[in-house]
């Protein structure tokens, strides 16, 4: 288990497309768990894809359950998803996102209110997964980064819509 | 290197950026922040420009000249310390959205940026219309703000209450939920 360092944009590893996990291997399971540390030793951090610490595997972490309005919706706590594809989505909301490989910047983007998810979890079992509200917009990011997509490629509005970040908790 | 805030207002029209960064990119000026929007049929720009070499205004006020005689733009410049420029934002409260809205009439802007720099709450982004029908306008306006961790909410909230009063204005307050990923 350790704390990795955080590709930051510009790094083009960031615009790349992740290839899929073979299968969850003592390998895999140990950079899951290097994700999970990463994530929660960033402020705020409820979310992060394997691209993000330059594995361009098919990786994502997520957990809304520490997050003030996260937290009170309902949520799966830490959510591992090897290999996800989205099934459905459906319903529209508009999120202010920050991204840990852009530091310093938040904006408004618009993702679906819901997720069904079809991944492989930490121990490699197939799982289902249906999401709502914040959980769903970390999801939906998360699963971007697999892509090589930012939320800069997503945003909605800029007047009035972008803030400078400070630090959120 | 020097420091500049540059200001450009004019009657809106295609091309007022391209020719304004036009004369920048070729005296060399890197435009480091910027705005531009338009308010009623103006556009306006505001932006932070630095130069390797330029350190007073004399040596690139000249070059819009021909942006202000021929596009009738108001171009205005100012030199910047270099100390008072920095990308930190410095915001160590909490941040907060502020809707404030009511039928048009004086004070609406005045009332609620008077309380909150009575407690020291920065304005970070502001926004106000004049919208709804021509002979019922409705004010809106709205905030970003950044309140210290000091500033008692449900005190502040009685000073809106009073606003809200005395203005007839609605007025909500809620935290602005960034999902950092």
């Amino acid at each position: 288990m350790a704390v990795l360092p955080i590709r930051l944009f510009p790094d083009p590893v960031l615009k790349e497309k992740a290839s899929p996990v073979e299968g969850v291997t003592a390998e895999v399971s140990a950079l899951v768990g290097d994700l999970v540390d990463t994530m929660r030793c960033s402020p705020g951090g409820v979310g992060i894809s394997a691209p993000q610490v330059g594995e361009l595997r098919r990786i994502v972490v997520v957990d809304v359950s520490a997050h003030r309005r996260g937290g009170q919706e309902q949520n799966h706590g830490l959510l591992v998803l090897v290999n996800p594809e989205i099934l459905a989505m459906g319903g529209k909301q508009v999120v202010r996102e920050g991204c840990m490989s852009i530091p310093d910047y938040t904006a408004n983007v618009q993702r679906a209110q819901w997720v069904l998810v079809d991944a492989l979890d930490g121990n490699g079992n197939r799982r289902i997964i249906e999401s709502l509200g914040f959980e769903a917009v970390a999801i939906q990011h998360e699963m971007d980064h697999l892509e090589g997509i930012l939320f800069l490629d997503r945003v909605v509005s800029v007047k009035t819509d972008l803030f400078r970040r400070k630090q959120y908790r | 290197m020097g420091h500049f805030s540059l200001s450009v207002v004019g009657r809106d029209r295609p091309g007022i950026v391209a020719e304004v960064t036009r004369v920048l990119f070729e005296i060399g000026c890197n435009i480091e922040d910027s705005t531009c929007t338009i308010l009623s049929g103006q556009f306006a720009m505001i932006l932070v420009v630095a130069h390797q070499k330029f350190t007073s205004v004399a040596e690139i006020d000249p070059s819009f000249e021909p942006v202000r005689k021929n596009m009738g733009l108001t171009v205005s410049l100012h030199m910047l310390k270099d100390e008072e420029v920095s990308r930190e934002k410095g915001f160590t409260g909490r941040p907060h959205i502020l809707s404030v809205y009511g039928a048009d009439r004086p004070g609406i802007v005045y009332s609620v940026a008077r309380e909150l720099a009575r407690y020291k709450v920065n304005i970070t982004d502001l926004n106000t219309q004049v919208v709804g029908a021509k002979d019922r306008p409705v004010y809106v306006m709205v905030l970003e703000v950044d309140i210290p961790e000091t500033v008692d909410m449900k005190e502040l909230e009685r000073e809106f209450d009073k606003i809200r009063k005395e203005l007839s204005v609605s007025i909500s307050v809620r935290p602005i939920e960034a999902l950092e990923l």
